[in-house]
């Protein structure tokens, strides 16, 4: 929970690009992986060890909290390199370590690191809470709990003072937004049954998304189905029920998505932060919903359903392919100089034209999510409707670039 | 002659090319990731010589097992 009292918005990053982006949309914790122990070594390995103190650095800056991700299955081999990275992030003053193996959860107790339960561990009922507020403070509800359930896993540790080893209460997180496994709290076997590679070691296939066939091996016959992907579950959204999800007493609420892009957690965190904010000011209504759907389906999403929290028995199933998202990001150049008086940015661009009237995006790891119309442009020094490949122009910013920045436009899908 | 390479940067430590090729790989104690014994390294690359065909299937073997492909194992 935040200081004010508000539920407390936790967002993914995979890397500077989506840190960045997390800080300035309102997150008010960031998780992270760093090396290879974490359910997302494959997909955003950009973080090293070394990375630690400028992620902590950052985010201090904005009073954010800090939580590393050890959330894999631990072999032997792996307890060194456990005890390297705790030490680590305990000298970086992260928060609080994500762990779901109980080498990773003695460890960082052991050296006095807060610890907080992974949906790994899948918590289902009050008496697990009360086994793991030995050692955490906070622990993510299985999500495919309901939410009657959760509230009643939160009164219970209120009512029972369940206190985890810090001395307050433990607090419950709940997952509110992002991709979901068609396997229980991403116990899944698929991807090492098909390709050697272990969701549980974070390097899921993601065979689920695909579409399917049924086949009666006997006859042949093949079963007709309304949804070949049947097992790539839509994405859990909680923005339209976001009231029902805080009044269980959940303390944070977890955004998924270290594997997505910068503008996905900018726009996310962006939402949700406001929808939060909406919720405690009493203005939370249907008609601001429906603007914040329209946002959220802008980027990266599978369709969305509301998970199992409403008391849905079945899952719901994706109707395609990748994303549904209603735009996407198409490469145009990258940042080449910054006039910082005028305020004034110089890019090289390398691929498709921009011209005035485009929804421009500017990323980098240090610059985050920049999103804007484009209202004028310079190309060689005159002023220019349009920009095209091999040219170099210049917009007016209000933000510092860097060499590192990419500029790209947004288009209708 | 056997050439066995191995992208180490991107190990996650896995464990199963130990499996398939004992003789061959290793897990560090000190980072959690692959090791490819009496390899030498260039630009990230571990590059294993040995005249011993008899090291050949074990490590392919590796190769087909390894889930982020970053061991290859020729024959020359």
């Amino acid at each position: 929970m935040t200081m004010s009292g508000k539920i407390e918005l936790m967002a993914p990053a995979g890397n500077f690009e989506s840190l960045q982006a997390a800080l300035d949309n309102g997150a008010d914790s960031v998780y992270f992986g760093v090396e290879q122990l974490n359910m997302r070594a494959r997909a955003s390995m950009n973080f090293t060890i070394d990375d630690l103190p400028e992620i902590v650095n950052r985010c201090n800056k904005k009073v954010v909290r800090t939580y590393l991700t050890l959330n894999t299955i631990i072999y032997d081999h792996d307890l060194s390199i456990i005890r390297t990275l705790i030490d680590a992030a305990r000298k970086a003053n992260v928060t609080a370590i994500i762990a779901m193996d109980q080498a990773v959860i003695a460890y960082a107790r052991q050296v006095g690191m807060e610890v907080h339960i992974s949906t790994q561990i899948n918590i289902t009922n009050i008496e697990t809470v009360r086994f793991y507020s030995m050692f955490a403070d906070t622990m993510v509800m299985s999500r495919e709990l309901s939410l009657r359930q959760v509230k009643k896993i939160c009164d219970q540790i209120e009512k029972d003072k369940i206190k985890g080893p810090s001395g307050n209460l433990v607090e419950v997180e709940i997952f509110g937004h992002g991709a979901l496994c068609m396997a229980v709290s991403g116990k899944c076997y698929l991807s090492l049954h098909s390709h050697n590679s272990s969701a549980n070691r974070g390097a899921c296939k993601q065979n689920c998304r695909k579409k399917y066939t049924v086949v009666d091996q006997e006859s042949g016959f093949e079963i007709e189905l309304d949804n070949e992907y049947m097992m790539s579950p839509k994405d859990l959204c909680t923005l339209d029920f976001l009231d029902q999800v805080i009044d269980t007493g959940a303390k944070v609420l977890k955004i998924e998505g270290r594997g997505r892009a910068p503008e996905y957690v900018a726009t996310v965190i962006k939402t949700y932060r406001e929808a939060i904010d909406a919720y405690y000011d009493n203005s939370y209504s249907a008609e601001k919903v429906e603007g914040w759907m329209k946002d959220l389906e802008k980027v990266y999403n599978r369709g969305f359903w509301s998970g199992y929290y409403l008391g849905q028995k079945l899952g719901e199933w994706s109707e395609g392919s990748g994303s549904h998202a209603t735009q996407k990001k198409v490469y145009v150049g990258k940042g080449a100089h910054y006039f910082p008086k005028p305020g004034i940015g110089e890019f090289k661009i390398e691929a498709y034209d921009i011209k005035v009237g485009d929804r421009i995006l500017v990323t980098g790891p240090t610059t985050g999510v920049k999103e804007f119309d484009l209202e004028e442009l310079m190309v060689n020094d005159e002023k220019s409707e349009i920009a095209t490949k091999g040219d170099s122009c210049t917009i007016p910013l209000d933000f510092r670039l860097r060499l590192s920045d990419k500029l790209y436009k947004i288009v209708k899908v | 002659m056997v050439v066995v390479t191995l992208q180490r940067q991107k190990c996650i430590g896995c464990n199963y090319c130990v499996e398939m090729a004992p003789g061959q790989f290793r897990m560090s104690k000190k980072d959690g990731k692959a090791v490819l014994l009496n390899s030498k390294e260039k630009k990230g690359f571990y590059t294993l010589k040995s005249h011993d065909n008899s090291i050949f299937d074990p490590c392919l073997q590796a190769q087909k097992a390894c889930p982020v492909h970053i061991i290859t194992a020729k024959i020359l």
